[in-house]
């Protein structure tokens, strides 16, 4: 507004008064058309709000009880999403980690992207609503299909088509001789990766713990023994696996984009990856709240129940 | 009006209108009547103590309801629901194991409105981090934190996490099996960070344990600490929109 204004002392020319009108004639009254709008609006919801909590009651169980571990114990619903993840990642990497960064990069979206294009419109940028359709699917899809293959659901889905004729794993607890089961017991769950993979490999057993406090003698500086043993199987799994997989696939979804002309500039990776982000924290909630029972295995399940 | 012609006797409407905002008490409240031109309708925006927040005059496409949804006012909105039920709560609990549990029983069963004062402050509850988080999309998707409003999109960020908080404060209080193992798993997640997060732990928790010190850190936290930093920043981020010439406008 500054800008059009002219300097003091001197008549506006013409052009700049022209230009002042038009600004002018975009403006509307707060009183009557905001004001209104939003005492309207916080009527509606008052009366939506009273009207649900007529109808639905807040949860309350039993008193707190210590002793007693309710299965599944849960996190209240928006740390659902890191609930989840801790089921598949380190605890310091799904509680602490990932949500610190996740924070901190959100916070710094304004410093990435400092174009002003596209500003004050909903997605109004050449190719933005694209990226963002984009960025939800492959989100919501992509963490799917990882939550499904942490579960083995893949083994489980090969087992049950080779077996379509209702040949069962085991017989008197034996397993059977024609069940079909799945080829690759590596590849079923991340846990069975971590038991079941080769680390033996020959000329050194990465299964084995390797003692970092021998290899970094403190106590020879006056400082108490490191009682370090690194377990690298668990190391991969938990920490190397998992951080390869939230950074390389992200980064993979925007390089194919760029090749294929779908994200151009700045404000376009922003889109897709922002979607993304989005779409992979609500399919962690849903499946977090909705889909994860008795000790946390994969099925539906809904708080409500428990009453 | 023809010099002969008779006033005309004013109508009951009429004359129920002025006895109610024409009296002495009421224009002692409200300085001016109804504003109906425009000059009255900025000084009333301008004048007022609440209706200030607002700028005089916004932009056409500002007031379409599809171009905010109401997000970032609605979060205000139920910010102010909360603190309202959140008062009457207060009336009726006291924050200790012995007596938290059987507080909440009595508020839904003896209390007058009390179960339904609790319903409403659960639901505005999560629908504050809904309207939170829906509000933080909008902001993103219309490009509206870009220059010079990035500082008040990290502004922004800092409510969110301000909100998760008061949410998770809230989530012990009411002292039942829900409660205590919610946040015996949430702040175990705390506990699991590298170096700090026992010590980080232990001062959040009190203890070892989520018991007594908890609820009390909780609840400190949930009814002053936690809502007047979110005033702090709510105020910040409202007085920024301001500074920064309103909703961000295509160029």
């Amino acid at each position: 507004m500054a800008a059009v204004r002219p300097a003091q002392g001197q008549p506006a020319s013409e052009a700049v008064r022209g230009r002042m009108r038009r600004q002018r004639e975009e403006e509307l009254l707060v009183w009557p058309d905001l004001v209104f709008i939003e005492f309207i609006s916080a009527v509606v919801f008052t009366i939506l709000l009273v009207g649900l909590s007529v109808v639905v009651d807040a949860v309350l169980l039993d008193r707190a009880n210590p002793a007693v571990t309710p299965n599944p114990s849960k996190a209240p619903w928006y740390f659902l999403n890191l609930q989840e993840l801790l089921l598949h990642m380190h605890p310091a990497l799904a509680g602490v980690i990932v949500p610190t960064i996740a924070l901190i990069a959100l916070g710094a979206i304004p410093y990435w992207d400092a174009d002003h294009e596209g500003q004050g419109q909903w997605l109004s940028t050449p190719r933005a609503w694209a990226n963002m359709w984009v960025g939800s699917i492959v989100g919501a899809f992509g963490t799917l299909l990882l939550i499904f293959f942490d579960d083995g659901q893949h083994a489980k889905l090969y087992e049950r088509l080779m077996n379509a004729s209702g040949v069962v794993a085991n017989i008197d607890g034996k397993p059977n001789p024609d069940f079909n089961a799945w080829p690759f017991p590596v590849l079923r769950t991340m846990r069975d990766f971590q038991k079941n993979f080769p680390w033996d490999l020959g000329f050194i057993d990465l299964s084995k713990p390797i003692p970092l406090g021998n290899l970094l003698r403190t106590d020879l500086l006056g400082l108490p023994r490191l009682d370090l043993n690194v377990n690298i199987p668990a190391v991969v799994v938990e920490q190397m696996i998992p951080v390869g997989v939230m950074v390389g696939f992200p980064v993979l979804l925007s390089v194919v984009a760029q090749r294929r002309g779908l994200a151009v500039t700045r404000r376009d990776h922003m889109i897709l990856q922002f979607a993304g982000f989005i779409a992979t924290y609500l399919m962690l909630t849903v499946v977090g709240t909705y889909f994860r029972g008795l000790g946390l295995a994969l099925g539906p399940y809904t708080i409500f129940a428990e009453k | 009006m023809a010099a002969t012609e008779r006033p005309t006797r004013r109508s009951m409407g009429d004359r129920l209108y002025d006895a109610i905002f024409s009296n002495r008490l009421w224009r002692s409240i409200f300085r001016s009547g109804y504003p109906n031109t425009p000059r009255n309708q900025m000084l009333a925006v301008a004048t007022n103590v609440f209706l200030h927040l607002h700028p005089t005059r916004i932009h056409r496409t500002h007031v379409k309801i599809t171009h905010t949804f109401c997000l970032g006012g609605l979060s205000f909105f139920l910010f102010l629901g909360l603190t309202i039920t959140g008062v009457l709560l207060m009336f009726y609990y006291v924050p200790s194991v012995e007596r938290a549990y059987e507080d909440i029983l009595r508020l839904d069963t003896d209390v007058r409105f009390g179960q339904l004062m609790r319903n409403i402050h659960r639901w505005m509850a999560h629908g504050m981090v809904l309207t939170v988080l829906m509000h933080m999309m909008r902001v993103f998707y219309t490009g509206a934190y870009k220059p010079p409003r990035e500082f008040n999109w990290v502004v922004g960020v800092v409510l969110l996490v301000l909100t998760l908080l008061l949410s998770f404060t809230g989530y012990l209080l009411p002292w039942d099996q829900l409660a205590l193992w919610a946040i015996t798993v949430g702040t175990n997640m705390v506990g699991s960070a590298p170096l700090l997060g026992e010590p980080n732990r232990f001062v959040l928790v009190g203890g070892f344990q989520v018991g007594q010190n908890a609820l009390i850190r909780f609840y400190t936290l949930h009814v002053i600490g936690l809502p007047l930093l979110a005033a702090v920043f709510m105020t910040v981020h409202f007085w920024r929109i301001r500074r920064d010439g309103g909703l961000a406008k295509p160029l």
